[in-house]
């Protein structure tokens, strides 16, 4: 199941939050190679890791512990695209109530395949319901060009919003993600739920 | 109109495309605005079949070259698709890899038939043949670096076009998604963990089973993929895309 983690509710999810943080330094900074700050040496966390943030976290069902997860920012406050690369946008960056940014995805590298994957499926269908759930028509993305082809590959529909640039030796490219009902009817159809895979709580609703 | 411009009509347009000739006429257009004159599409392997993706304009004294001398497999730029995730000059490729008698002939080959450089962009993804969108130029053209962005994301929608429009054809023949065979997630990880030089006992350890359970995954992987040996398994398992060698270095 996928927990929906926010200012709120955060207290509840502290230790798994912990593990996010940790596994985000190993993928991001260990194994990417990302320039990124590091807090007392094993926690990856910057400017963004706010109580605006919401976190959707994957937990393995038995020891809840954190499996995968993403991080979740309105575009009306300060967020990566906006922030930090403006330029990664032909025109305007896009804002609004209903569009959020999706930064910070990461898959644990502590879990054995068969836990993990197909990574992203349940974070995928994740993202579609508390989208859906929460009134977003679409996902602002800043990525990786080598990460493109497997994000389209997975049925997201996808717009760039600018060429892509090469910013500290790496290809970037920012892009939206639309959402709708036939979004999640496919990705449940492709990876085979039938339920929500979101579990809220009702003061999560707060986001 | 401006590059971003194009690649904005190319991926709606690449989006509603439903046959194979209608996505070539698209890539033969959009190739010619980037400032190129030739188009590839394909899954990087050497065999032909219907759910094996080849749409491309080179010059058909090149595409019989290839044809009779097999030059497929080991043609250099497919090889240097498999060191990077990110679109590449052609001219960048003998920094990529280490040439062979016959990866040189083949390069001289192609200029011989009239293709003269190009880029590509590599497609990796999970569990399918590895693939690749490339653009050339005809001999004594160029092209400039100010097209590769633009020519990186009509790369990576291309070959998605191209993906869904294989779904499609498989479809309509009554056949099941083209896909390798496939291994089940436990016998992904035993594959892998053969792959990075465990033992069954230590990839046992790891997964928290017996060291027969890993043995009988194994035998299961390599069954599914009709082979005799672990080494067989790990290099289809490669190449067909389960595991990386990103995975087996890290």
């Amino acid at each position: 199941m996928v927990a929906v983690v926010t200012a709120d509710n955060r207290a509840k999810y502290a230790e798994q939050l912990g593990q996010m943080h940790r596994d985000r330094k190993k993928v991001f900074v260990d194994r990417f190679k990302w320039d990124l700050a590091v807090s007392g040496g094993e926690y990856e966390i910057d400017q963004f890791d706010t109580d605006t943030a919401v976190y959707l976290l994957e937990l393995e069902p038995r020891t809840r512990g954190h499996l995968s997860s993403v991080r979740l920012l309105p575009t009306t406050g300060p967020h990566i695209l906006g922030t930090l690369f403006p330029e990664l946008c032909d025109g305007q960056v896009p804002v609004g109530e209903d569009v959020w940014e999706l930064t910070r995805y990461c898959t644990t590298p502590d879990q054995p395949r068969s836990v993990t994957s197909p990574a992203g499926d349940r974070v995928g269908i994740a993202l579609v319901e508390f989208a859906l759930l929460f009134g977003i028509a679409r996902y602002t993305y800043v990525t990786h060009m080598r990460l493109l082809s497997l994000l389209i590959s997975q049925g997201w529909e996808t717009e760039p919003l600018g060429l892509p640039k090469e910013i500290n030796g790496q290809t970037l490219c920012a892009l939206t993600l639309k959402i709708s009902p036939a979004t999640l009817q496919l990705f449940r159809r492709r990876y085979g739920y039938r339920y929500p895979v979101l579990e809220l709580e009702p003061r999560a609703a707060a986001a | 109109m401006s590059r971003f411009g194009d690649v904005q009509d190319f991926v709606q347009q690449a989006n509603r495309v439903s046959r194979f000739p209608e996505l070539a006429a698209l890539m033969e257009s959009v190739s010619r605005s980037l400032g190129f004159d030739f188009f590839a599409l394909v899954h990087n392997v050497d065999f032909a079949g219907k759910d094996i993706l080849e749409l491309q304009n080179y010059p058909s004294s090149w595409h019989d070259l290839v044809k009779e001398r097999k030059y497929f497999a080991d043609d250099p730029v497919l090889v240097a698709c498999q060191h990077t995730g990110v679109g590449f000059r052609w001219s960048d490729v003998p920094r990529m890899i280490t040439l062979n008698g016959r990866q040189k002939d083949i390069l001289e080959g192609a200029r011989t038939a009239g293709i003269g450089g190009g880029f590509t962009v590599p497609v990796h993804i999970p569990g399918e043949y590895a693939g690749s969108s490339s653009f050339g130029v005809r001999n004594g053209r160029d092209f400039k670096d100010t097209a590769l962005p633009a020519a990186q994301y009509v790369g990576c929608f291309a070959f998605e076009a191209a993906r869904r429009l294989l779904r499609l054809q498989a479809l309509s023949d009554g056949k099941a998604v083209p896909a390798p065979p496939q291994l089940t997630p436990r016998q992904l990880d035993c594959v892998l963990l053969a792959a990075q030089g465990n033992s069954d006992w230590h990839a046992a350890q790891r997964l928290g089973i017996s060291d027969q359970t890993v043995h009988q995954h194994i035998e299961d992987a390599k069954r599914r993929y009709g082979v005799a040996t672990r080494m067989q398994l790990v290099v289809r398992a490669l190449f067909n895309g389960h595991i990386t060698f990103s995975d087996i270095v890290h």
